[in-house]
């Protein structure tokens, strides 16, 4: 249906085709709403019909004039902030302001699920701001503390401290106690794999291991006697058994 | 509260990374030219946005309509505006006043008001009759000043005066007489709306007095007998706001100038030079300004000037001085100072200013714009007075090589290739390839080995003279190898690069212009020629352009006829019009190379010599908009198209858009591995189309997926409650098509709800229904479209894909789609589409439009390892999808993709008012570094593990010789 425009003194905003404005929010929602883009515009779009477009006004507003009937979609298109769409539904039969009614929508949704209207105020139907765009990725930069976050290298400064700080714990150990310390340390499995490393053949467990003193279930023998003879041959041959049996480990 | 960045909000919609631009790489990977379009004559001027700033800003409404300020300074764009959306062919009035902070303009039947520094809306009233005129009221009874506008409703000319700071109208003049509203002019006192009075051809001018106030008419004046102008053309001049305006007009043979003071009923005429072919009047807009005007009359060899002068009390208009006639084209403008008002001329190779009180020249400077030649079209120009006898004059001439350049004191200022807008029709080219090495290789391959030999020693030695270069190059290219900045090509010399980034793009404009522009290097524009001389108001409507690597031309078929090219110069080679109008263009691929075959109206072909008769099918559109498929037959040595089969969407229906598949579109695996291990083969059929046909009575939206070899329908849906008006759109590439539209529609499962908006409606086609299977073909080595559509015998059902179709609703629409490429395949594509509404070109991943979304529930885990996220029915265009991030790109007509020797990599390339291209990796940048990728840093840590190494070296040693010594 064409409403025919009869633009005296005035007769603009008269009964026949509505005047619909949307207005954009003040500060708290929008910083600044002088500083978007002129680009900015609204648009209103319907079946049938072609897409009424509303440049942004210097008061911050959009202005759509003669709008026919019918159940519009109406979007505010902004190229850094986005805009929540609105169902715009004019009825020129209707009287008074009630002819014109706006429900905020969202896409993909029912289009009758409309929830409560939005109310209008002295300037128009105000929009509501999703978001700001932003259109770009943030390149990781360099920095040092990302490399310390890393587990990595935390867990080799963590090894890096005991292997230096060790040695002088031990040295400040009273006598006793380090004795007992010594001898837990020939035990303990780890040593044998920080021993193999040191080219430290007695220290590897597995080495020493008598597999048939082991099933019989008799308990370990004592040579602490013969143990220092043999890492001495073992040290000084260093260069070819010791390197040789490396390389089989690995 | 601050607002959330939308990306959080739109995270849950799309769990899926999305491949986006890095701030970085602006200005690295893509280049944009911020066009206006040509300014017109009428429509640029010099405007001072603010009452107490000195500094002016640059107006013009352009012939594509677009509106926009630019700095004078430095060529940039302040603001713009695109009237109407769409890209127009001229028209349009822009008007600015004195000490406003606001311009005025109209187009079509909308008048606006745009404030003056930032280019939002002051006003924008529509009304029912075309606007044929515009003025600003210098002077009114009211603070602020007024708007004219003169329409043409059906015949009646209506006179409107608007309210400057809303736009409501003040009152209202109505003539229901049929003449032709020409012009509307006012002095301080009246104001005159001047039309054609009488019938088409044989008209005289007359002028209704109207009251400022009231808008009654206190007089009507008919100037000149019956007969005296022929058309709007004819009228030269009529001039506004001015204390005396004065209306010229010619005879066809421009013989005499007429000229009438507005309001009176004096008649002057005065005698033009004998060889005048067109006259122009130009006259200062100001009302304070001195009633003086400039004549221009060109003539065929020349250009020259009578400066007229209006005795306010007698209204007698008397002949001041005349400037000389000098050979060339040249442009005159107009610029006031106070009272004073000067006339700027703008030569082959001078500035010339004078005074219009007296011929003696005030300022003469020499144009140095380089070898560029500045043949001026027309002009604007502002001259600051200095000193008593010192000038300062800048002028902004559009030049007859379509550019729009700024020119202070004879020194050029800016370029801006304004004639890149309203391009019609763009390619990529490869840079042609050096031709000596090709052919001193092919030497070698020819001859005996020893001579081969010597040869080849030969070219070695000659290839030393480049060594001390390239050894002094080395050094730079280290350092920029490892800063990551870029080595810029030095010398002229195009060369190919190994990415395959340096190509060209050939870009073809409405205004009949050719365009060569290196990708590699940020869009630069190479060259700009042109190819087809155009009368006023014809465009040049391309169909095709198509490259031909092996003779380094580009083949430009027009609706009237062909251009042939030369790729490195530039030349146009060869040109030929068609005496049949060609409606479009195929690239078929005869025996022996592709070729671009021109399809006249109706889809009639011309015979071919039998050498190139294409192979295959050549599909067409008919005279009543059907499809039709061509096979050529050799008979004696020609070969004849004959129609092999039809396609007509039934009654009601037309076809609104054909997608084809894009000439390169490499599929590297012809089956989709799903999360369980299965494979669901692609349904690969090289020869199908998209057709989407409307049927404006029922609203629905018919789409066919055609086989071109047989004619014969694949598949088809129909969609319910399309808007036909407007843009429908499809795409297609390697296994799947989409189409775009306005739909409005209940839903089918659920009546009661109803979806609205901007739809994408994405299909999928595989051999089977289930995975593992290939359908009726199974392993077949060889299938063919006709098998069991020719024999009506066979048992056997035509072989139709199954297709898995889903649609989604667009935050916003999308036009001129287009898909990316690259060399293999093996990245995943995106769709490409204009937003108009938001002035950006967003890049859709294929896995967001994926037809297999688990719909209603959360994917499985074996889904989940497929890629496929839950189906969620809108897709927002989410700015990190948005290739041309904050460019503000304009109008963007079509875009084109092209592969590049790497795999990750495919080139954009969109055109229509604006020019934007820039570089996409939809499955990130895989196989070559980026920006991203800091050698500087690699550098660093690699020496600081070093030196950790060496430090910590003779401790570790120590260390372990002790433990030895203590154990």
């Amino acid at each position: 249906m064409h409403i025919s425009l009869t633009p005296l003194l005035g007769a603009l905003c008269l009964a026949s085709s509505a005047t619909i404005t949307l207005r954009l929010p003040g500060p708290p929602s929008l910083p600044n709403p002088n500083a978007l883009p002129p680009a900015t515009h609204a648009t209103l779009s319907t079946l049938g019909l072609p897409s009424l477009s509303a440049p942004l006004t210097t008061s911050n507003t959009f202005v759509f004039r003669n709008v026919t009937s019918g159940s519009y979609l109406a979007d505010v298109h902004c190229p850094t902030f986005a805009f929540a769409p609105l169902r715009v539904d004019v009825d020129e039969t209707g009287e008074g302001q009630e002819h014109v009614k706006v429900w905020e929508t969202y896409r993909g949704n029912d289009w009758d699920n409309k929830g409560e209207a939005l109310p209008k105020d002295s300037v128009g139907y105000e929009v509501r701001v999703l978001g700001s765009k932003g259109y770009f990725m943030e390149r990781s930069k360099f920095s040092v503390l990302s490399i310390l976050k890393n587990p990595m290298i935390l867990l080799g400064l963590v090894s890096c401290g005991i292997f230096m700080g060790m040695p002088y714990l031990v040295d400040n150990m009273d006598p006793e106690m380090r004795a007992e310390w010594e001898e837990r340390q020939k035990s303990n499995p780890m040593n044998g794999i920080m021993g193999a490393a040191t080219g430290q053949p007695g220290a590897n467990p597995m080495q020493g291991f008598d597999m048939a003193s082991f099933l019989a279930g008799s308990s370990k023998k004592d040579n602490s006697g013969s143990s220092t003879p043999v890492s001495y041959s073992d040290a000084v041959k260093s260069g070819g058994g010791g390197g040789g049996s490396r390389k089989g480990k690995r | 509260m601050r607002p959330l960045p939308l990306s959080s909000l739109l995270l849950s919609a799309l769990s899926v990374g999305v491949a986006a631009v890095y701030q970085d790489e602006v200005g690295h990977v893509d280049y944009h030219y911020e066009l206006l379009g040509v300014p017109q004559r009428e429509t640029t001027l010099f405007h001072r946005p603010r009452r107490e700033d000195k500094a002016s800003l640059l107006y013009t409404l352009s012939d594509v309509g677009v509106l926009g300020a630019v700095h004078p300074s430095s060529g940039a764009v302040v603001w713009r505006q695109f009237l109407t959306g769409n890209i127009t062919n001229g028209g349009g009035f822009l008007r600015a006043s004195e000490g406003e902070g606001w311009v005025a303009s109209a187009f079509g039947r909308s008048v606006h008001a745009w404030d003056a520094v930032t280019g939002r809306n002051r006003f924008w009233m529509d009304f029912t009759g075309e606007v044929k005129d515009l003025e600003v009221m210098e002077m009114t009874e009211k603070e602020r000043k007024d708007v004219l506008v003169l329409s043409d409703d059906n015949g009646a000319t209506i006179l409107r005066r608007l309210n400057g700071n809303d736009g409501s109208v003040v009152w209202e003049f109505r003539d229901a007489s049929k003449d032709v509203p020409l012009q509307v002019s006012t002095n301080v006192e009246k104001v005159f709306a001047v039309s054609l009075h009488g019938s088409s051809g044989s008209y005289n001018i007359k002028v209704s007095v109207i009251d400022t106030l009231t808008g009654k008419r206190l007089d009507e004046i008919i100037l000149g007998t019956k007969g005296e102008v022929n058309g709007e053309r004819a009228v030269a001049f009529v001039g506004a706001n001015s204390a005396a305006p004065v209306i010229a007009w010619t005879d066809d043979a421009y013989s005499k100038l007429r000229i009438n003071v507005l309001g009176t009923k004096n008649l002057q005429t005065f005698a033009l030079s004998d060889d005048t072919v067109s006259v122009e009047v130009h006259a200062p807009h100001l009302v304070q300004s001195q009633p003086h005007f400039l004549v221009h009359s060109m003539t065929r060899s020349g250009h020259r000037a009578d400066v007229y002068h209006v005795r306010l009390k007698s209204d007698a208009i008397t002949k001041a001085y005349e400037l000389p006639l000098l050979p060339g084209k040249g442009a005159f403008s107009t610029a006031s100072v106070g009272a004073n008002v000067y006339f700027t001329r703008i030569t082959a190779d001078e500035l010339i200013l004078t005074d219009s009180e007296s011929h003696g020249i005030l300022g003469r400077w020499p144009l140095k714009t380089g070898n560029y030649p500045a043949n001026a079209i027309h002009a604007v120009s502002e001259v600051i007075k200095k000193s008593a006898t010192d000038y300062a004059v800048r002028a902004a001439v559009v030049t007859d090589a379509d550019d729009w350049l700024l020119v202070r004191n004879g020194e050029l200022g800016w370029t801006r290739p304004e004639g890149m807008t309203g391009a019609v029709a763009a390619t990529f080219a490869e840079i042609p390839k050096s031709e000596d090495l090709a052919k001193s290789l092919e030497e070698e391959a020819h001859s005996n080995p020893l001579q081969a030999y010597i040869h080849r020693v030969n070219r070695h030695i000659d290839d030393l003279q480049y060594l001390p270069d390239y050894l002094a190059a080395i050094p730079q290219r280290l350092v920029s190898s490892i800063f990551g900045t870029d080595i810029t090509n030095k010398g002229d010399k195009l060369l190919r690069d190994s990415f395959g980034f340096h190509k060209l793009v050939i870009l073809a404009t409405r205004r009949g212009r050719v365009y060569a522009l290196d990708v590699g290097n940020q869009g630069k524009m190479l060259q700009s020629t042109k190819v087809a001389d155009l009368t006023d108001g014809q465009t040049w409507d391309v169909k095709g352009i198509f490259v031909d690597e092996v003779l380094n031309q580009v083949v430009i078929q027009a609706r009237d006829g062909y251009a042939i090219v030369d790729i490195e110069t530039g030349k146009t080679t060869e040109s030929r019009v068609s005496p049949i109008p060609v409606q479009g263009v195929a690239v078929v691929e005869g025996p022996s190379k592709k070729w671009q075959l021109a399809v006249h109206e109706g889809g009639e072909i011309d015979q071919i010599p039998a050498e190139l008769a294409p192979q295959g099918t050549v599909v067409v559109r008919g005279g009543n908009g059907e499809i039709k498929g061509l096979k050529f037959v050799t008979e004696s040595g020609q070969a004849v198209a004959y129609t092999s089969w039809v396609f007509s969407p039934p009654k009601g229906q037309r076809i609104v858009h054909v997608a084809s598949r894009p000439s390169h579109d490499a599929i590297a695996s012809i089956g989709r591995v799903l999360g369980d291990r299965t494979v669901k083969y692609k349904y690969l059929n090289p020869n199908t189309l998209v057709a989407a046909a409307v049927d404006d009575a029922a609203s629905t939206l018919t789409v066919y997926l055609l086989d071109t070899v047989s004619g014969e329908i694949l598949s088809l849906a129909t969609h319910e409650g399309v808007d036909p008006a407007k843009n429908i759109e499809c795409v297609t590439a390697e296994n799947w098509f989409l189409c775009t539209f306005f739909g409005q529609y209940t839903l089918a499962a659920s009546p009661s709800q109803s979806i609205k908006g901007y739809q994408l409606v994405v299909s999928d086609l595989y051999e089977s229904d289930n995975p593992n299977d290939r359908g009726p073909l199974g392993s077949a080595a060889n299938f063919s479209s006709l098998n069991p559509v020719d024999d009506p015998t066979a048992a056997a059902e035509p072989i139709l894909p199954s297709v898995v179709t889903q649609s989604f609703v667009l935050g916003a629409p999308i036009s001129a789609l287009a898909v990316t490429q690259t060399r293999q395949g093996i990245s995943t594509r995106q769709v490409l589409g204009y937003v108009p509404d938001t002035h950006g070109i967003v890049g859709l991943p294929r896995h967001v439009l994926e037809p297999r979304r688990p719909v209603g529930r959360d994917p499985t885990q074996a889904e989940m390892e497929e890629g496929l996220v839950r189906y969620h029915p809108a897709v927002e265009i989410d700015p990190k999808m948005v290739i041309t991030h904050e460019r503000d790109v304009v109008g963007v007509r079509k875009i084109i993709t092209s592969p590049v020797v790497v795999e990750s990599t495919s080139l954009v390339f969109a055109y229509g008012v604006d020019v934007f291209g820039t570089r996409v990796a939809p499955s990130f940048l895989f196989d070559i570094l980026g920006k991203g990728f800091n050698k500087l840093s690699l550098v660093a840590t690699v020496a600081g593990l070093g030196l950790g190494v060496l430090a910590l070296g003779p401790y570790v040693r120590r260390k372990q010789i002790n433990t030895l010594w203590q154990a």
